[in-house]
């Protein structure tokens, strides 16, 4: 009996974070259906992102010496120079960023301390922003180039 | 080559799915183990160690059909390789030996 809406966040973010993930998405969609609860399908979410995150800690990855592939950098090297935007946030996603925070709390502290609340509600806007940026984010390609200790033994 | 022996988790899994046969899904899986050893199973952690013992030849896996009740995601089937089998033997002996002899673990008899 489907008595659920499945939580189409968990969902995308599996999605995002766990490389191969179908059949597992699969079996929490069929779980869930069957009656578990939310809190029980994000505890398996969460603990399958952390198990994915820290699998891929552990991969050997080879060093990236060059930015680009020597013939890339050939025809990139007759190219004119281009000014490039810079993220001033540092946040790896732009348009996601620290300084319009930093702004408006300084605005906040000088010219209207009583107006707390507008700067709380901001920070709490950004960080859902955030979150809805990323889990809507478009996949990689494909798995980063690894290789293995066997592999790399023959 | 060193022989490979299983971590507690792996042979569980490895179990549960000699025990379900050609029905052995994650979740049939994760059940299995819930009911049988009363451990409670992370599906994450199971396709990782999965995975994992894929990797090392001991499992093998098939995808299935998509289902409806499962949006549209197909089960993935595990079946347990020859090598598979013979790593849970090995690692059964491991533990047997290390049982015997152990005065603190022998059971009294009535």
């Amino acid at each position: 009996m489907t008595h659920h809406t499945m939580p189409r966040l968990a969902l995308a973010l599996l999605g995002r974070f766990v490389p191969e993930s179908d059949a597992l998405a699969g079996d929490l969609i069929e779980e869930f259906q069957r009656g578990k609860s939310r809190i029980w399908l994000w505890l398996q979410v969460a603990a399958a992102i952390a198990t994915s995150l820290l699998k891929r800690s552990r991969t050997i990855r080879p060093l990236r010496l060059v930015e680009v592939q020597p013939a890339d950098a050939l025809e990139r090297s007759t190219r004119r120079y281009r000014d490039r935007s810079v993220n001033l946030g540092a946040s790896p996603l732009p348009g996601v960023g620290g300084l319009g925070l930093v702004s408006l709390a300084m605005f906040v502290t000088c010219a209207a301390p009583h107006a707390w609340w507008l700067f709380l509600a901001s920070a709490l806007a950004g960080v859902s922003l955030g979150v809805v940026m990323i889990a809507m984010r478009p996949p990689s390609p494909g798995p980063p180039l690894t290789i293995r200790p066997e592999a790399a033994a023959r | 080559m060193p022989r490979r022996l299983l971590t507690d988790f792996e042979l569980m899994l490895v179990l549960a799915i000699l025990r379900l046969g050609d029905d052995a899904y994650g979740v049939q899986i994760a059940r299995e183990i819930e009911t049988t050893a009363g451990r409670r199973v992370l599906l994450g952690a199971a396709y990782a160690a999965l995975d994992r013992l894929e990797d090392n030849g001991l499992v093998s896996s098939r995808t299935g059909s998509p289902t409806p009740e499962r949006g549209g995601r197909a089960k993935r089937f595990f079946r347990v390789t020859a090598r598979g089998v013979q790593a849970a033997r090995l690692t059964r002996q491991a533990l047997v030996t290390l049982w015997q002899d152990v005065p603190q673990l022998t059971e009294k008899r009535v």
